[in-house]
């Protein structure tokens, strides 16, 4: 599944979807909206672009880590503190291919899918800068 | 000929999006975001210099691919064109 969407998911469901033929280890990661005393956080996609480039990260990863299985789901809209932002599960035969794998995905879209997060505050609101400027992502 | 130009996050709050503009043709890429840009001073100077270049951190998309400043700021816009300008992307 890849997805950017303004529900929720259910983790286990997609943790059980995740159990292929072969599978040994299963990583999820969790990116929740942090307690940075902010009151909400509103995300923002170019969602055409966004969900292709989400394709493309998890055909690599696939290719490179020998992946069985990979979910992809971005949240946009408004969140509230300890809501889920970003879930990855990942399956492999091994946990060193699947925690790599996974590590990859959430880089790669760091470096370069076009997403921003704006964190609201009592006072207004200020866009979290992104660590990537234009053109081709760089690497860090 | 259109155009359709498409502005994200803080430029977005600024410019607005999804901005459909009749274009003559051979309009150059750089006028047209300037032009659309220069209806807000704040917006113009978020994406441009004080020397109408776009400032290094821009980035920009021509119908769903990034594409290098240098390779179309003297480049002509093509009919149907989907334009994104945006800053530097901050997901996960």
């Amino acid at each position: 599944m890849i997805a950017i969407q303004t529900d929720d998911v259910d983790i286990g469901a997609l943790i059980a979807a995740a159990k292929r033929q072969g599978t040994g280890a299963i990583v999820v990661f969790d990116g929740v909206v942090r307690d940075d005393e902010i009151t909400e956080m509103e995300l923002e996609a170019y969602v055409d672009v966004a969900i292709q480039e989400l394709k493309n990260i998890a055909k690599d990863a696939t290719e490179q880590f020998r992946l069985l299985h990979v979910d992809i789901i971005h949240r946009i809209g408004r969140l509230t503190v300890g809501e889920n932002i970003l879930i990855i599960v990942v399956s492999a035969g091994h946990r060193p291919e699947a925690y790599a794998g996974s590590r990859y995905i959430l880089e790669e879209i760091k470096k370069g899918v076009p997403i921003w997060k704006k964190e609201l505050t009592k006072d207004g609101g200020r866009w979290v800068p992104g660590e990537h400027s234009h053109g081709k992502p760089k690497t860090v | 000929m259109t155009v359709k130009i498409r502005f994200f996050a803080r430029f977005r709050e600024l410019l607005g999006t999804d901005i459909v503009t009749d274009v003559a043709p051979g309009t150059m890429f750089t006028s047209l975001i300037i032009s659309v840009a220069k209806k807000n001073p704040e917006g113009c100077a978020a994406i441009f210099d004080e020397t109408g270049a776009f400032h290094e951190f821009v980035i920009l998309m021509k119908n769903g691919k990034r594409i290098e400043i240098a390779d179309v700021a003297e480049t002509a816009v093509v009919d149907g064109d989907e334009i994104a300008v945006f800053p530097p992307v901050a997901g996960g």
